[in-house]
């Protein structure tokens, strides 16, 4: 009797034990890869480290302080929350027009959707070779495009404003086709119910989607709007690919500039201080939007 | 009832943006093909005038390019770590979606909150833990850490609620083991949803950038894509060997789009399939 109890005792032990032998797997690298270095790197931005066979020493607030008075340093932040601020509008909107153009009843759609979300696929990296590629200066296809419609041969990528705005274009060709499959389902997921009332009302084309359409969208958009503004808060490969940061740092955001301060700078306390702050700003964008969201009774 | 088609003016509007999409990959592939004196000439073409396999040879034939062990090398990351993914996820997303025990809504809450600690914000602390562990310039560092994604766990999780509580139960009463239950009734039920990992995480392994660059050193131990970064220099481009490579490395991808696209694009409708 005793035995059976017992042993039934250890059969609700190693029933209590299973969803977190199933689990252990992924928290074991979320601990060492996530959670750790997450730590580890708010430590190190309070130190002076400098990597391989230093002794890191505390130097308290001495890297933000740097971070926010060296205008270098707070100059790559500013530019990729500018960036942020430009390019996820348009990220947003041009998928958006993606979508609508996509749920019309096109002849041969599903190759068209396949054109629209082939850039997806290819590496940051090689999208950013791609566009240099045709951008280089002088030689570039674009120059000669402009050189044969008479225009004339312009500067690019070596002009920072252009390369910035290029970087800009860019990002948005190669993640358009993403964010577009995300409308597309919200889209077809409205009632065709709500478009037969809209026309009974007498509303037009632009009425109907500003009044059906657009806010039946609402969950669809803030996810997109949270994904892709994530995305471009970590912009990184594409840049180091297509602009190297350049010209003279029109290009250089926030990530690229840890990864230079960090890895050839050896400043690794100041790089991690930088880290520091761009999670605070990325959070504070998630949640804020999320609290937002939910204020306005979206979620 | 027959189905209205859209107007000819949406039509042009839908072409000018596969054009837009597609033209500029399909310049490069071109370029590929063009011999030396083509690539730099004043006004380039869009086709090649003499279409030459002189830029792939130069892959092959400069000992500098580890093409070969670099085509390798992405081949076993992506499909190791796919491998890896696959099983992990679908067992944590098993654990999230069909236990209830402590703690489960925090460990739920963690893991969709790894979301907004982006890898290449936090890759300086990462590295250090790579060579703490002795994965550095190991192959492991770009197969282990990677294949814990909080969108294919999320996924998975979400999948499975829809499986029905009382085929687990009915094994469990038949005596069967929690594994046998995991291997024989969640895994063969979960095949849509593991598929949509897969190729996600293969498509991810193959494009990857930061995870090689952080961890790897040697040459013959590149991937694809970080032996394509070491080839455009700061100062010096070898344009030649860079869109011969560049070209290699697309075709797996195109390859894998064209089999699976269904599923990629159902995986990014449904989810949001996130890295």
């Amino acid at each position: 009797m005793a035995k059976k109890e017992q042993s039934f005792k250890s059969y609700i032990f190693r029933q209590k034990a299973v969803p977190y032998v199933f689990l252990s797997p992924n928290m074991l690298i979320f601990g060492l890869f996530i959670i750790t270095p997450a730590i580890m790197g708010v430590y190190f931005s309070f130190t002076n480290f400098r990597g391989l066979g230093d002794q890191p020493q505390w130097i308290g607030m001495q890297n933000y302080v740097n971070l926010f008075t060296d205008p270098d340093l707070f100059g790559a932040i500013l530019n990729t929350i500018y960036l942020v601020a430009v390019t996820l509008p348009i990220v947003f909107f041009f998928s958006l027009l993606l979508a609508i153009i996509l749920v019309q009843p096109l002849r041969g759609r599903p190759i068209i959707r396949a054109t629209y979300y082939w850039p997806v696929m290819i590496s940051f990296l090689v999208v950013g070779l791609i566009w240099r590629w045709i951008l280089r200066d002088s030689m570039g296809y674009f120059n000669g495009l402009l050189d044969t419609l008479g225009i004339g041969r312009i500067e690019t990528l070596l002009n920072p404003r252009f390369a910035w705005w290029s970087v800009v274009f860019v990002f948005t060709w190669s993640r358009a086709g993403y964010y577009m499959v995300m409308f597309m389902a919200a889209l077809l997921s409205i009632p065709s119910q709500l478009y037969e009332a809209a026309e009974i009302d007498g509303a037009n084309r632009w009425q109907r989607f500003l009044h059906v359409t657009y806010p039946s969208l609402r969950p669809a958009r803030l996810m997109i709007f949270i994904l892709a503004g994530m995305e471009i808060f970590k912009i990184y490969p594409l840049v180091e690919s297509f602009t190297r940061g350049g010209p003279n740092y029109a290009t250089e955001f926030a990530v690229r500039y840890i990864y230079e301060t960090a890895f050839s700078y050896r400043q690794i306390g100041l790089a991690s201080a930088m880290s520091v702050v761009m999670i605070a700003i990325v959070m504070i964008f998630t949640l804020g939007n999320l609290a937002l969201a939910k204020r306005r009774g979206a979620i | 009832m027959k189905k209205k088609r859209a107007s000819f003016l949406t039509h042009i509007f839908a072409i000018f943006w596969v054009l837009f999409f597609l033209l500029p990959v399909l310049y490069v592939v071109f370029s590929a093909f063009k011999s030396r004196s083509e690539l730099f000439q004043h006004i380039p073409t869009f086709f090649p005038r003499d279409w030459t396999l002189d830029n792939f040879k130069r892959l092959i034939d400069n000992p500098y390019f580890m093409t070969y062990e670099w085509i390798r090398n992405s081949f076993i990351v992506a499909i190791a770590s796919t491998v890896v993914a696959v099983v992990i996820n679908t067992m944590s997303g098993y654990a999230l979606a069909k236990f209830r025990f402590k703690g489960d809504t925090i460990i739920l809450i963690v893991i969709l909150s790894t979301i907004m600690l982006p890898l290449e914000v936090i890759m300086v602390p990462i590295a250090r833990i790579i060579r703490t562990l002795g994965l550095y310039n190991t192959l492991w560092a770009l197969i282990i850490p990677p294949a814990a994604t909080p969108a294919g766990i999320f996924l998975m999780r979400q999948f499975l609620l829809t499986i029905p509580d009382d085929l687990i139960e009915s094994a469990r009463i038949d005596g069967a083991s929690e594994w046998r239950i995991f291997r024989s009734i969640i895994v063969p039920n979960a095949k849509p949803a593991i598929a949509t990992i897969a190729i996600f995480s293969f498509m991810w392994r193959w494009n990857d950038y930061v995870w090689p660059l952080i961890a790897i050193r040697s040459p013959s131990r590149y991937t694809l894509q970080l032996g394509i970064s070491t080839l455009s220099g700061e100062y010096t481009t070898d344009w030649a060997a860079l869109l011969a490579i560049s070209t290699i490395s697309m075709i797996p991808m195109l390859v894998v789009f064209l089999i699976f696209q269904r599923n990629f694009v159902q995986g990014v409708a449904e989810t949001g399939m996130k890295g």
